[in-house]
């Protein structure tokens, strides 16, 4: 039955796909800021040891007087290397502060909104799946619909368009053999994969490692042994079976056909590494790691789904027929949506839910409410005493009908 | 409920007070202090050029430069109190609540999500961003199918590049595209149309209700009839209030057109024709309802979409902002469901039915629904509603449960009946 307080919103509990709406710009905020300070150690750690070396060479006399002027040129040059670099992290976290706080307010927005019937719930809520389109398309790739649904519902503080393009960039770059974009990534973020546990650089190093072995040449061959001693034996103590088989590795040609030899020489790991490099990429900005639009339509197309959305008695009787007195298209049974639905659970209900409560039955077995019945009569010009199927167009005497009692 | 509504307003109160705090910006100030510090001594050593003016010059430089790091530092720090503060509103206000995510049953379905999304914005009216998105689907799935091919050769259990699912796919897109040709002219129709009614031109409108006369009238759709008489009743009106010319262009369109509406709507064609008799005193005649026209133009451009999609076969609002909506709505039922049924230990498995109710309003409810009042079961076709001779209904193995033999007693009832009695019938 449908809940009278099913159309009221509970704001606490309404938000739930929009959580990444604010936590992203927050984790922005720490990433950039993180990167502007160590940017600031480095630079001042230099000047600062700079200006006491000068100094203490100055005095005695180590130091000649041009050659502090030297020194001294130098550290102007860092300092505004510095300045330039705070100037964009500045802005970037300005631009960042400028959109959470657009997205605040349009959260806050649904403050004010109490029912689902309310006129500017529609609004709000067919922002949200814009939002949720355009996070759809900027995680499968298709950058250019994204931003030109964004141009055109003019929404760009509400998505995070430059954070997939730049995922999106990494994520392609793997996928066609390359590792040195992802690694320099691996690198910004060194402190935050490890507190993740991510294995993306021992993997990306591994791969390397394997490249250098596809060659077959014995140069690039021994490079790979160099490679692996700097970059792959310090990850023995955690992956202690991989990197035995890496060493193993050297044994075989490309053609082998011995496992586990077969999948690391596979091309399919260039997949594999784009995916791991793409969850470690959602956890750290603290993104979910499937599309939202999933999440809500999971849940959304099991909440409308009924039995009869699939039912060959309904689908028997082409939706052109139905009559425009029946209810409206169901969104489940509409194209868009029917194969999508096929697969989810229907919904649950506990109580008989009727669109009409004066319910008969005509001789074929379908049954209406009899004021609809009636109308549709009256409609179609029908005589009295005679009534006509909403679906199928059969015509029947009014004698025939018979009461139905729903329980 | 009431005492959530204040966390989205602190929130914002929070966020309008962090954006006061002091940022990044600080720390670029004092870099030119130290800027500033370091030209001047450039200048005296360099213009001096001896070793007491270098030194002492130096000397007297450490200090300042060690307080502008030391005030940099500062300005850092308190720009990531202020990140911290964020950090706090939203944990106070706007906790974290991780989202069920182990489980992706959309994840198999991505070329039939993209065509409900293509299938969404044509229906948008949003013409030039579902071909953009149309263009690069079909790029990718074909970038994609030709890595596929590569990839047959070391085959080895990875389900990411199965060439036989991706084969399986291209021709459903290629549907699709032209699919979605289809969709893309009927729906730029539809707005071409809509665009006419909102400048109160009916023309296109009635011309597209005659030629689906035929598929309106099985619908028992008085569409078309509606158009005709709101057509009548503005020309009727005129562009400045009925005078001899409105009237005389309004029953010349009403002779032509209203006599193939006669059997029906004989009724409503009396008024509107004998409203000529009361033109100049409309307002208080009683046919003055008949002529009111301030939301005639959108009610009748609401039913036209209606129509219009109805005959496509499809819902007349977007079913993927309704599936979306209702998904959100349902998602705190499935959230909760799943935290009591992962701390028993037992996953929801995808059975046919979900374990828990998602209650949606009443506008999202399309079908009728009938539980079993026995079985508490609901009714699907392998388990029909059956109607037993009193006319109270049950489904098909309650039926057969209730059954001595042939015979069985109502359980609401005192009447009795025989299973062969029993009809199936459709809700």
């Amino acid at each position: 039955m449908a809940d009278f307080g099913a159309s009221k919103i509970n704001h606490d509990s309404h938000l739930l796909l929009d959580q990444p709406l604010l936590r992203l710009p927050y984790e922005l905020l720490r990433k950039n800021f993180r990167s502007a300070h160590v940017a600031y150690l480095k630079d001042s750690k230099y000047v600062t040891n700079l200006v006491k070396e000068t100094a203490g060479g100055s005095i005695n006399g180590k130091v000649k007087p041009q050659d502090v002027v030297k020194n001294l040129d130098l550290m102007l040059a860092k300092m505004r290397g510095l300045k330039r670099k705070i100037e964009t992290y500045s802005e970037e976290e300005n631009r960042l502060y400028r959109q959470s706080n657009a997205r605040v307010s349009h959260l806050r927005e649904l403050s004010s909104i109490h029912t689902v019937d309310d006129v500017k719930y529609e609004q709000w809520s067919r922002n949200r799946l814009d939002r949720l389109v355009v996070d759809y398309m900027l995680r499968h790739g298709y950058i250019e619909s994204a931003s030109a649904l964004a141009k055109e519902r003019d929404m760009s503080d509400l998505v995070d368009i430059d954070t997939f393009v730049n995922m999106s960039r990494i994520r392609q770059s793997l996928l066609n053999g390359s590792v040195n974009e992802a690694l320099a990534w691996c690198n910004e973020n060194k402190k935050e994969l490890r507190a993740l546990q991510s294995n993306l650089d021992f993997m990306l190093r591994t791969q390397q490692y394997i490249e250098m072995m596809r060659t077959t040449s014995t140069s690039k061959m021994l490079e790979a042994v160099e490679h692996a001693k700097k970059y792959i034996t310090p990850f023995n103590d955690t992956y202690p079976l991989e990197v035995q088989n890496i060493a193993g590795l050297l044994a075989f040609t490309p053609d082998t056909t011995i496992e586990p030899y077969v999948s690391l020489y596979s091309p399919a790991r260039w997949q594999m590494l784009a995916d791991i490099f793409t969850e470690a990429h959602l956890k750290l900005l603290s993104l979910p790691n499937i599309p939202l639009l999933h999440v809500a339509l999971s849940s959304g197309l099991s909440a409308l789904k009924t039995p009869a959305c699939h039912s060959h008695q309904q689908n028997q009787t082409d939706n052109h027929n139905t009559s425009s007195l029946t209810t409206s298209v169901c969104p489940i049974c509409s194209t868009e949506l029917n194969a999508l639905a096929r697969n989810v659970p229907y919904a649950h209900h506990s109580k008989s839910h009727l669109l009409e409560h004066d319910l008969v039955l005509l001789p074929n077995g379908r049954v209406y409410g009899r004021s609809r019945l009636d109308e549709y009569a009256a409609k179609s010009g029908l005589p009295a005493g005679q009534v006509k199927d909403l679906v199928t167009g059969e015509l029947f005497s009014a004698e025939k009908l018979r009461k139905v009692f729903i329980t | 409920m009431a005492s959530e509504k204040p966390k989205l307003e602190s929130l914002q109160r929070d966020f309008d007070e962090i954006s006061k705090l002091p940022r990044l910006s600080a720390a670029a100030e004092n870099v030119d202090k130290i800027i500033e510090l370091l030209s001047a001594a450039r200048e005296q050593v360099a213009g001096a050029l001896d070793t007491h003016t270098a030194s002492s010059t130096m000397i007297k430089l450490q200090n300042p430069v060690k307080t502008a790091f030391e005030s940099i530092e500062n300005d850092l720090k308190k720009a990531s109190t202020s990140h911290k503060k964020m950090g706090k509103a939203l944990n106070e206000s706007f906790p974290l609540k991780p989202l069920p995510m182990d489980h992706d049953a959309m994840a198999d379905h991505v070329p039939l999500i993209n065509r409900a999304i293509a299938m969404h914005l044509l229906r948008e009216g949003q013409f030039s961003v579902a071909s953009t998105f149309l263009n690069e689907v079909q790029g990718q799935t074909r970038r994609e199918a030709s890595v596929d091919l590569d990839d047959t050769m070391d085959e080895d259990g990875h389900e990411h590049v199965n060439p036989t699912v991706s084969a399986s796919f291209s021709p459903s897109d290629k549907y699709n595209l032209s699919e979605s040709r289809d969709l893309h002219n009927h729906f730029s129709e539809m707005y071409r149309i809509l665009q006419h009614l909102k400048a109160e031109d009916l023309d296109p409108a009635i011309s597209w209700a005659a030629r689906n006369s035929k598929h309106l009238e099985t619908r028992g759709s008085n569409l078309e009839f509606e158009l005709s008489k709101l057509k009548y009743v503005w020309l009727f009106k005129g562009p400045c209030g009925p005078d001899e010319k409105s009237l005389h262009s309004a029953l010349a369109y009403g002779r032509k057109t209203f006599n193939r509406f006669g059997a029906r709507h004989s009724a409503e064609i009396d008024k509107l024709l004998g409203a000529m008799v009361f033109a100049h005193n409309l307002p208080a005649s009683p046919y003055a309802k008949t002529f009111v026209t301030e939301s005639a133009f959108t009610d009748i451009a609401s039913s036209f979409t209606r129509e219009f999609c109805s005959l496509l076969g499809l819902s007349a609002e977007s079913p993927l902002y309704l599936a979306a909506t209702a998904g959100s709505l349902a998602l705190p039922q499935l959230m909760k469901y799943t935290q009591k049924t992962r701390s028993k230990g037992t996953e929801w498995t995808t059975a046919n039915e979900l374990a828990f109710e998602t209650p949606l309003p009443e506008s999202m409810l399309y079908h009728s629904i009938f539980v079993c009042p026995v079985s508490k079961e609901q009714t699907t076709d392998s388990n029909p509603p059956m109607m037993i001779p009193c006319g109270h209904v049950l489904a098909k193995e309650t039926l057969t449960r209730l059954c001595k033999g042939t015979r069985f007693k109502c359980p609401y009832c005192p009447s009795e009946g025989l299973l062969k009695d029993a009809r199936q019938i459709i809700l």
